[in-house]
């Protein structure tokens, strides 16, 4: 049996790794694999994939997992991102795995048809690294929810973990981290095997556009993709303590701070990307961060 | 007799200035240096009204012709061999920029080892950039096909850059007659450049932008093919219009002696004037030779291939190229447009000469007829041809025992 995990999450929080781990556990296990990230325009806090596969049988697929399995959430902000689409083609009676405080009714959304697994990794993470980096967490989950057994599991954390260079005291966090995940959840039945129909291509007298070729005429588009969903702490400002010193306004590298007609400085929310600049620079403290709760 | 006497790099010059080119970007190769100072002289003399200006290599040659290209002039550049394939990139992203604009290719081998002849590994290694390819037998065609180019590259249902081909020292240093256009006649055949989406400081427009997604390219790539498969057609009207203002007529390709040919040679490029000379010493002993020549290689005029040579009783494809591992590259081509013809000939042989400018002789071509006909008869499986005369082995064997210290 074959079983496609795709990985959802932000630059930074660990979706190659945690692909790596995965795929490293199920290799221990006795599985062929394959597992590998997308590399492209990839930058902290923009949605980001990697892909694990495993099978008691040699993987007759390459590339891209665009019917996964599995697949594995790591910040519920994706599911409503289109960009990201994190529940795009996951097969009927397949599970996504989400990391959330909300219950599994509230992320699942529309798919009705698959088995929705929350698990609150964010807040464990914290409690065991003192980090959002959820690599350890969400492999463990995929893990236990696949039926990959716990040894060769920790094994895989322990191996990827040490191999991205983290120190002994940081890998046995991880290894506590992946245990508690482990043990909070329990194995699903798959089914994964389903044989393909017939496409419908269309005839090359279709695609052709005509005369010359299409170039981008548009300008200022960049105003079309809102970057604010990157975020995964939010600014905010305590306008009791802002003084308008306007050194957050300077220091913003995003242009995401503007001033108001009032005379304060305001954060664009649409496309701040969360960096927290602003919140080192501020010499008054006026600046705070909280977590981004994802779904609204 | 009428018509001046005119190198094949002259020839090309004098085209550009025809076709009253707004920019030259440049940089000197052997053999094609020639072009670019004939222009040079022209512009300071004021006998060209053109913007040229010496790059500081082919690949930002290439990159400033199609930016310009982009902006709206009609730009003209020239290069050869080791310039070609430093350009190389860029040809694709000029391509993929559909920026027309014509390039003359003067055929040199490729290092290493270093020969300044010709064969058309150069040119063929731009094969498959999306430039247009035409390939030029005579000093004659290089003139026309440098007009044609820019008639059909300049089509807004192709907007796709061209290569004119034309040999080095056999076309690029020998002087022939060429029948030069009038000036008048050549404004009416090519009429002003309209660009598309033009590059303008108060209007921005973004070309070749990444887009990230192999379906997204595919969308583009399948533009670009089907861009160049309809230059086929514009190209047969393009012709249509030279042929009544200048008389002279230039199909995709050209066949000799064909309508009752039963063996025939298929060539391109100077050397195809070999085979004709070869074509009408076979006749007079009595074989129903005939010759087809390739003058677009680019988009590959497989329909008239297949409807010239089905029937015949063999076929031969001379290839001035190379593909180490492989053999020659238009072999396959050709043995690909009449695979799926019905009465395709029985056999096809492959022949590979005049590498590096090799010099291929009469009694050469005489042994290709014959081997055509014996393998009709016979009908044995044909095995390649590589053409090398004893005497010229030998005289690499005494010069390889020099090279190695014997006296």
């Amino acid at each position: 049996m074959i079983v496609r995990v795709r990985f959802h999450g932000r630059g930074g929080q660990g979706a190659k790794t945690a692909s790596r781990i995965l795929g490293t556990a199920a290799f221990n296990a006795g599985h062929f694999i394959q597992d590998f990230p997308v590399y492209g325009a990839e930058r902290r806090g923009a949605p980001v994939a990697s892909f694990t596969r495993f099978s008691d049988e040699e993987i007759t697929e390459r590339g891209f997992i665009f019917s996964p399995d599995v697949v594995a959430v790591m910040d519920d902000s994706l599911i409503v991102d289109p960009l990201a689409n994190p529940l795009a083609g996951l097969r009927k009676g397949g599970c996504a795995v989400i990391n959330t405080t909300k219950g599994a009714d509230a992320v699942g959304g529309a798919r009705k048809d698959v088995v929705v697994v929350p698990v609150a990794l964010t807040e464990q993470a914290l409690k065991f690294l003192g980090k959002p980096v959820l690599s350890a967490g969400i492999a463990a989950a995929v893990a236990r929810v696949s039926g990959i057994k716990e040894e060769s599991l920790l094994a895989g954390v322990d191996e990827e973990l040490r191999e991205v260079g983290l120190s002994e005291d940081m890998v046995k966090r991880n290894l506590e981290f992946a245990k508690s995940i482990y043990g909070e959840l329990a194995p699903l039945k798959l089914k994964t095997e389903e044989l393909p129909g017939k496409e419908e291509l269309v005839p090359l007298a279709l695609v052709v556009s005509g005369e010359g070729t299409e170039d981008v005429t548009r300008t200022g588009n960049s105003t079309v993709r809102h970057t604010g969903n990157w975020r995964t702490f939010r600014p905010a400002i305590d306008y009791e303590k802002c003084t308008d010193c306007m050194i957050c306004y300077a220091y913003c590298p995003e242009s995401a701070m503007s001033v108001g007609s009032d005379g304060r400085v305001k954060i664009d929310y649409d496309n701040c990307k969360g960096c927290m600049i602003c919140l080192t620079e501020c010499p008054l403290r006026a600046i705070s961060q909280t977590r981004e709760g994802g779904l609204q | 007799m009428n018509g001046k006497l005119l190198t094949g790099n002259a020839a090309a010059a004098s085209a550009a200035r025809l076709a009253r080119v707004d920019y030259v970007p440049a940089y000197p190769i052997t053999p094609q240096t020639e072009i670019i100072e004939t222009i040079a002289d022209w512009v300071r003399e004021r006998k060209m009204d053109t913007k040229f200006v010496q790059l500081e290599s082919e690949h930002s040659m290439m990159t400033a012709a199609g930016a310009a290209s982009l902006a709206g002039a009609r730009v003209f550049t020239a290069t050869s061999s080791q310039g070609l394939l430093y350009a190389l990139e860029m040809l694709y992203n000029v391509s993929g920029w559909r920026a027309p604009m014509v390039l003359v290719n003067v055929s040199r081998a490729l290092a290493a080892p270093i020969v300044l002849e010709p064969d058309h590994n150069d040119v063929l290694a731009a094969r498959d950039s999306g430039f247009l390819q035409l390939h030029a037998e005579t000093c004659q065609e290089v003139a026309d096909l440098v007009l044609m180019a820019y008639r059909v590259a300049e089509d807004r249902r192709v907007m796709l850059p061209a290569i004119v081909n034309l040999d080095g020292f056999y076309l690029s240093f020998t002087r022939e007659r060429v029948l030069l256009p009038e000036q008048e006649a050549v404004d009416r055949f090519l009429p002003q450049y309209r660009p598309l989406h033009p590059l303008r400081a108060s209007r921005p427009v973004a070309k070749g932008a990444a887009v990230m997604e192999g379906y997204v390219y595919t969308y583009f790539r399948y533009n670009m093919h089907a861009a160049a498969l309809r230059a086929r057609k514009v190209f047969s009207e393009a012709s249509r219009d030279y042929e009544r203002l200048f008389g002279r007529s230039y199909g995709p390709v050209e066949g000799y002696m064909l309508d009752d040919a039963e063996y025939v040679l298929v060539m391109s490029n100077s050397f195809t004037t070999i085979g004709r000379q070869a074509v009408k010493r076979m006749r007079e002993r009595g074989v129903a030779a005939g010759l087809l020549k390739l003058r677009m290689v680019r988009p590959f005029p497989s329909e008239e291939v297949a409807a010239l040579l089905r029937g015949r009783k063999a076929v031969a494809v001379f290839d001035q190229n190379l593909s180490p591992g492989s053999g020659g590259i238009f072999y396959p081509e050709i043995a690909a447009s009449l695979y799926n013809a019905k009465g395709r000939p029985a056999a096809i042989l492959p022949v590979v000469g005049g590498l590096g400018g090799k010099q291929l002789t009469p009694k050469e071509m005489t042994t290709i007829f014959e081997e055509m006909q014996a393998i009709a008869k016979e009908g044995k499986t044909p095995s390649p041809m590589y053409l090398m005369r004893n005497d010229e082995l030998a005289r690499v064997k005494r010069a390889v025992a020099l090279a190695q210290g014997e006296s």
